[in-house]
């Protein structure tokens, strides 16, 4: 393992998850306001997880992300104006306003897209780890599922030639306890994604997705073990979702209780941060909401860089496809 | 007479960063399930004809692992699940600890490595136990077959052995201002690293002092760097005090599975029971070979080396002892005389 974390990377970690929450919290909000079309599918409460690994790829590495792809993006470095503007489908956007929320993808930032199909994200990633080590780069491709995606037959396809072929690749499963809105118990007979790790010929280890320093250095441990050589790894990262699978009370269904939710904000990953960075004399309470403030403000003229942006022609439905 | 055994396995043993780092073992929970149906079996065949009834009490952990060994063994046996959290973390194995406290379980048979035993005792300290390892650092818990493992607690619980074949072990009591108290079985260690994190212990540049109620040239994790300098057993009245710093010995230890450091001594020094050592923060206190609590900048931890930790049944001497007695030993059937017309 390297040398102790660094202030800079944990102020680092700390501004992306305040970037991802303050980002969701303000999208889920003006969704229900019926300002944003369609569903968002929100990351309030994983921030963590895309955090503690991202902080370790560069624009050369790629990740293939979920329906629950916000987070990522910004962890990746994605901009909020772009975002924003992606999200209100004006020409200005990502996917010049033609993807929406669950395709939206950046090639530069190795972004290479949400995903509408639960599980789509791992063939795509086993691809970019083929091509990868077939063009002798160092670089790794991470691939974001769920615990549900990792049911499809996509994922194991995936998992086995990544494991055969000793790919560059981290699967990393988001287990936030339901595949959409069925509870895990409800849809596989284990609880530990991370055991199917050995079905396929390589490691699978557990860590707290609440707390971004495990989470970080665990990451850290399989990336560098993916850029060695020395093949794929399975990071079961375990989480939860605040708000419902889409928007911030979706549907309102009553498939878990409000105090499962209460007992799990207990342990958000910014406040538990937060508390510890100031009690040990490293970001003071004030510095941090400093950081929350420079983001809203960053977030409202992202806002406005997208109301003011026009929609696409109406030819370029045209553009960008390839039948 | 009913002799009751505590069931208790950690679904998270096993499964930590450690599996990258040092190609730890991997323990999935259908092998834990298997090994705990393989002590039930055991003990079952020990308790046979004994004249007593065995009772199982079991922690039903959130995996499930317990409760489906128990289904798997079927059986006439009686299973009784005690009042635990399901928060997935430690605090189930401490809150099944103190229910099984309270029901008096003759001995309980654990499944994990250091840290679930270690937690297993913040429930209840001076618990009969038989360890049984599935962790990562295993100086506390026996490698053992599970078979004969629960053979061993099944002689206890159903009374054909006593007490006398149990150790009860040392621990160090920690005790952290302003904060509640804590506990290590084998080794506390001060490390400059500032979080918890993923808990693995691997960078020794870090380390600052640690104490050891066992210092074992045999095993890996913190233990083995004493070990390799002056080896402490379970049944020495005294433990080992460590400074770490390059101005010393090197040792080369393996300070985790498949994992051996350089790791620089100033200070090897025994401590005897009853003695107090102090570290300051700011660092990270690790017990049995995880990080678990930060120290803030001055904030001081006296840690105290006792034996009044669990007492933890010797499995080869239970089994010597079963032959001795006869404990497996069925009588001659009578064969009834042939008829003769």
């Amino acid at each position: 393992m390297s040398d102790e974390i660094s202030n800079e990377v944990l102020f680092d970690l700390h501004r992306r998850m305040v970037r991802i929450r303050r980002f969701e919290e303000t999208a889920g909000k003006m969704m229900e306001d019926g300002k944003i079309p369609g569903a968002l599918h929100l990351y309030v409460g994983e921030e963590a997880v895309a955090t503690g690994v991202m902080a370790h790829l560069s624009n050369q590495d790629q990740i293939t992300s979920t329906h629950r792809g916000h987070g990522h993006l910004i962890a990746k470095g994605g901009a909020f104006d772009r975002m924003f503007a992606e999200l209100f489908g004006r020409a200005t956007g990502y996917c010049k306003g033609k993807g929406g929320s669950m395709h939206i993808s950046n090639m530069e930032l190795g972004m290479l897209g949400a995903n509408g199909i639960v599980g789509g994200g791992p063939p795509i990633a086993m691809g970019a780890g083929f091509s990868n080590k077939f063009r002798k780069t160092d670089n790794v491709a991470v691939c974001f599922f769920g615990d549900g995606a990792s049911n499809e037959g996509s994922f194991h396809e995936a998992a086995n030639m990544a494991a055969l072929y000793k790919l560059p690749v981290l699967f990393v499963c988001e287990n936030n306890g339901y595949g959409e809105y069925t509870p895990q118990a409800n849809h596989q007979a284990i609880v530990d994604v991370a055991d199917r790790a050995q079905g396929y010929g390589m490691p699978g280890v557990i860590v707290d997705g609440m707390d971004v320093i495990a989470v970080y250095e665990a990451a850290g441990e399989a990336i560098a073990r993916a850029r060695a050589g020395e093949g794929p790894t399975l990071l079961e990262c375990k989480t939860y979702r605040y708000y419902d699978h889409v928007g911030v009370r979706g549907m309102g269904l009553t498939y878990r209780t409000d105090e499962e939710v209460e007992e799990w904000q207990k342990k958000d990953p910014i406040d538990q941060f937060e508390t510890r960075l100031a009690e040990q004399g490293i970001l003071s309470a004030e510095a941090a909401q400093a950081v929350h403030d420079e983001v809203l403000a960053e977030i409202d003229k992202a806002i406005k860089f997208a109301e003011d942006s026009p929609y696409p022609e109406p030819e370029a439905v045209l553009e960008d496809v390839y039948a | 007479m009913v002799g009751k055994i505590g069931l208790l396995a950690n679904p998270a043993s096993g499964k930590d960063v450690r599996r990258l780092v040092a190609r730890a073992s991997v323990f999935d929970n259908q092998e834990k399930r298997a090994i705990i149906r393989r002590a039930i079996v055991g003990a079952v065949a020990s308790a046979a004809g004994s004249g007593s009834e065995l009772e199982f009490v079991y922690h039903n952990d959130a995996h499930g692992i317990v409760q489906q060994a128990l289904e798997e063994f079927g059986g006439d046996i009686k299973a009784t699940p005690v009042d635990s959290t399901q928060m997935s973390s430690a605090l189930d194995t401490i809150s099944a600890a103190r229910a099984m406290r309270d029901q008096a379980c003759d001995i309980v048979i654990t499944l994990g490595g250091d840290g679930t035993n270690r937690a297993f005792c913040l429930g209840w300290q001076d618990a009969p136990m038989l360890p049984i390892s599935s962790g990562t650092n295993n100086v506390f818990p026996n490698l053992r077959e599970a078979t004969i493992a629960g053979a061993a607690a099944g002689l206890i619980a159903s009374g054909q052995l006593g007490s006398e074949l149990m150790l009860q072990q040392k621990c160090i009591s920690v005790h952290i201002e302003d904060e509640r108290e804590d506990l290590a079985l084998i080794d506390a260690l001060l490390t400059n690293e500032r979080f918890v994190g993923a808990r693995a212990l691997l960078k020794p540049d870090q380390f600052r002092s640690a104490l050891l109620t066992r210092a074992e040239p045999a095993a890996v994790g913190i233990t083995s760097i004493g070990g390799l300098l002056n080896p402490v057993d379970a049944r020495a009245d005294h433990g080992l005090w460590l400074e770490f710093g390059a101005a010393g010995d090197i040792v080369h230890a393996p300070i985790a599975p498949g994992y051996y450091q350089d790791v620089g001594v100033s200070v090897c020094q025994t401590l005897k029971l009853e003695q107090t050592v102090r570290c300051v923060g700011p660092g990270t206190l690790a017990f049995d070979g995880e990080r678990e609590r930060t120290l803030r900048d001055g904030q001081e931890a006296k840690l105290t080396i006792s034996r009044t930790g669990p007492r933890v049944l010797d499995v080869t001497a239970a089994l010597h002892r079963a032959a001795e007695i006869g404990s497996f030993i069925k009588p001659q059937q009578t064969q009834p005389a042939p008829k003769t017309s």
